[in-house]
């Protein structure tokens, strides 16, 4: 039967119609595929097992002048753990040529007379050279140090009897991610990542495809509606979007062991809200650009460095700049990345991220209303 | 039903810039005919039909289609219609009757009845051996034929096709034209541009179009009555280049161009005959040479009017 006369069946009809060539045009193109889910989960192996920011077994050169039991036991609490580990003595004078050997990260100065010091009970000083040209992995090397001498000296306090019980015991803990596993940290990350490099430039290509072919314009012409045309290419690709994440997160969960501590319901929510942010930031880059090589460049560039560098996955967003800091409000993936590790690391509900929910849903609204606008622009 | 005529354009302009694409252009086109739309490219014949399917806003005067006004109601004429466009328009990645279900569904066909009409059009198309095949496999002339199957789905009252058989070999083209002429038959209304002149003598009535203006509207034969006069000479035989180059710098020949092996003249038939010719060629070296008269063909016309076209034009040009 036809629906005339019947203008919500026309509607569903007109945008299933759609939905269903871009799904074709997908099965049709492995390297739509491909884009979609082949990439996120290669990168994600890539990034999960080959990025990472954890520092063990830190090369440390022992310079001893003290040559005394307290100085070897100072040595000794450095490396029993393996968060370092020893690489031979080394004169601290020659620091700059250990350092520029890459024989060591550090160099643990003892000076003569410490295990005098300790006996008095005064202050006994060791220094710890480091190689700061990585600052990132100075500042973790600094706090593990830091940690060890604590330890250390409370330890002896109570050996020395000064109490009974030792006053405090010092225990290292990273709470949220235990171990401080770079890839509980990244996969949330990365997922936001993914989906927006893809959403983007999936649609970026299937509507400036459009135009290139010149089958815009057949579609023009026929009854179908701008807001018809627009669902009917975003749904398939949102679907799609959902799946990656999915799958990001499978990958995750049980290739790096991702806890998922929140409400699953909570994230596709969340995802959901990102994609068609990101599938609308597509969607007007290909109707301002209208060929599919600007359409790729104009999309890659604009969602892979936001969400790369912008988005907290790597740098956190306390760490830049204030112009930067300022500039990442309006990127979707901070508030993706953020919600992802809330609900994912912590357990958190909707109380704490609904403000990230709200920002990506006003991002999303306003993107596909602009070019749902640039859009109708095109008929004159 | 509407029973007057399909397209009636009335003063119909269309200004790009300073550039004035469409110029004046009213004609009437009656239901079931086959319009034919000719005109040089750049001569306005896509702005026209794209003002006609509400794609495009008339700057000036007025046009309704299948009794849709364009200006107020271009969805109203969108449904009414189907399109064929010059460069498109099928998706070659998918198969032949994926294209007919995506745009029956864009017309908001479904279900059984999209299955129909899908079946139907295969086989007015003579395509339901290649249904499965994907489109881009095949060749120019089957596209063709799918793309106006696929522009037809719907059953419009009125077709526009826009150059449809641009780049295909006449083997092909001609069973095009059946497939119109079929459509015609059946009740719709079919206006095509083009510009392959011998396609244009299928159509019941021809617009000529000359940059942006229709100088000229009537049917090929009473065309080629009102605009070439001239006597339309065959000439045939060997070594006829210098007669030609002869012919062409005497009082009362028009044209002098090579048509096959032959030769394709147009004189005045005041001061030429057949024979006067055929003496000409002659006596500048041409060998066994026949002449023949013969019905002008719709290139005459075109040369004609496109002549006459820029006479007008220069005489505006030069008047302040």
């Amino acid at each position: 039967m036809t629906l005339a006369g019947n203008p919500a069946g026309r509607f569903l009809s007109r945008v299933g119609a759609i939905a269903w060539k871009e799904i074709l045009h997908i099965r049709r193109d492995p390297r739509t595929l491909l884009l979609a889910l082949a990439m996120p989960v290669a990168m994600l192996l890539l990034f999960g097992y080959g990025v990472s920011f954890d520092v063990d077994r830190i090369p440390l050169a022992i310079s001893d002048q003290d040559r005394t039991e307290a100085s070897r036991r100072l040595a000794q609490a450095f490396t029993e753990n393996h968060e370092f580990e020893p690489v031979g003595g080394a004169d601290a004078d020659a620091a700059d040529t250990v350092f520029r050997r890459r024989r060591a990260t550090a160099i643990l100065v003892v000076p003569r007379g410490y295990e005098t010091d300790l006996a008095r009970g005064g202050p006994a000083r060791a220094q710890l050279l480091l190689d700061a040209a990585d600052p990132v992995t100075a500042n973790q090397v600094l706090a593990k140090a830091d940690a060890i001498a604590l330890f250390e000296s409370r330890r002896m306090a109570s050996v020395a009897g000064l109490s009974a019980a030792p006053p405090l015991q010092v225990k290292v803990s990273a709470r949220y991610n235990p171990e401080a596993r770079s890839a509980v940290f990244i996969v949330p990350g990365l997922a936001a990542y993914l989906m927006a490099v893809s959403a983007v430039l999936l649609t970026a290509l299937t509507v400036a495809g459009e135009w290139e072919r010149g089958s815009m314009e057949q579609l023009f012409a026929s009854p179908v509606s701008r807001l018809e045309i627009v669902l009917g290419k975003l749904l398939p690709y949102l679907a799609l979007g959902l799946i990656q994440l999915l799958l990001v997160l499978g990958v995750g969960t049980n290739v790096f062991d991702v806890p998922v501590m929140g409400s699953p319901l909570l994230v596709i929510l969340a995802g959901l809200l990102f994609l068609a942010g990101m599938l609308g930031q597509g969607l007007l880059i290909s109707v301002v650009a209208k060929n599919q090589l600007v359409a790729t460049q104009a999309g890659a560039l604009s969602s892979l460095l936001p969400s790369l560098l912008l988005s907290g996955m790597l740098v956190p967003i306390d760490n830049m700049p204030a112009p930067l800091r300022l500039l990442s409000r309006i990127v979707p993936a901070r508030y993706m990345v953020d919600a992802l590790r809330q609900i994912l690391l912590k357990g958190n509900g909707f109380a704490r991220v609904w403000p990230d929910l709200l920002a990506m849903l006003i991002f999303a609204v306003v993107i596909v209303a602009l070019a749902t606008k640039r859009f109708t622009r095109r008929i004159a | 039903m509407n029973t007057g005529p399909s397209i009636e354009a009335e003063h119909l302009s269309r200004r790009f810039g300073e550039f004035l694409a469409v110029d004046d252009v009213s004609f009437h086109v009656e239901k079931g005919e086959i319009f034919g739309y000719l005109g040089a490219n750049g001569a306005g014949k896509s702005t026209t039909i794209r003002m006609l399917i509400g794609l495009l806003a008339p700057t000036s005067g007025r046009a309704t289609v299948a009794g849709h006004d364009v200006a107020h109601d271009p969805e109203g004429v969108k449904s009414a219609i189907g399109y064929m466009s010059q460069k498109f328009s099928l998706y070659l990645d998918l198969p032949v009757e994926e294209n007919l279900r995506f745009f029956g569904g864009a017309y908001g066909l479904w279900g059984g009845e999209l299955k129909k009409r899908a079946d139907e059009v295969l086989e007015l198309t003579g395509l339901a051996e290649h249904r499965k095949a994907i489109t881009g496999s095949l060749p120019g002339g089957i596209r063709q034929r799918l793309a106006l199957g696929s522009a037809v789905l719907h059953r419009p009252s009125i077709v526009f096709l826009d150059e449809p058989t641009a780049g295909v070999d006449p083997e092909a083209r001609r069973s095009f034209w059946r497939l119109i002429r079929e459509l015609s038959r059946g009740g719709t209304t079919v206006f095509v541009t083009t510009h392959y002149l011998d396609e244009a003598e299928y159509c019941r009535r021809i617009g000529l179009m000359v940059d942006g203006r229709l100088v000229a509207l009537d049917t090929p034969a009473e065309l080629k009555r009102a605009w070439v006069p001239d006597r339309v000479l065959m000439v045939r035989g060997r070594n006829l280049a210098d007669g030609a180059a002869t012919l062409r710098a005497r009082p009362g020949v028009r044209a002098a161009e090579p048509f096959g092996s032959g030769l394709h003249l147009r004189v005045d038939p005041e001061t030429w005959t057949g024979e006067a010719v055929r003496m000409a060629i002659e006596s500048s070296g041409g060998e066994a040479v026949s002449v023949e008269e013969t019905e002008p063909t719709l290139e005459d016309v075109f040369l004609a009017v496109v002549g006459r076209g820029a006479e007008v034009q220069a005489a505006q040009e030069v008047a302040p």
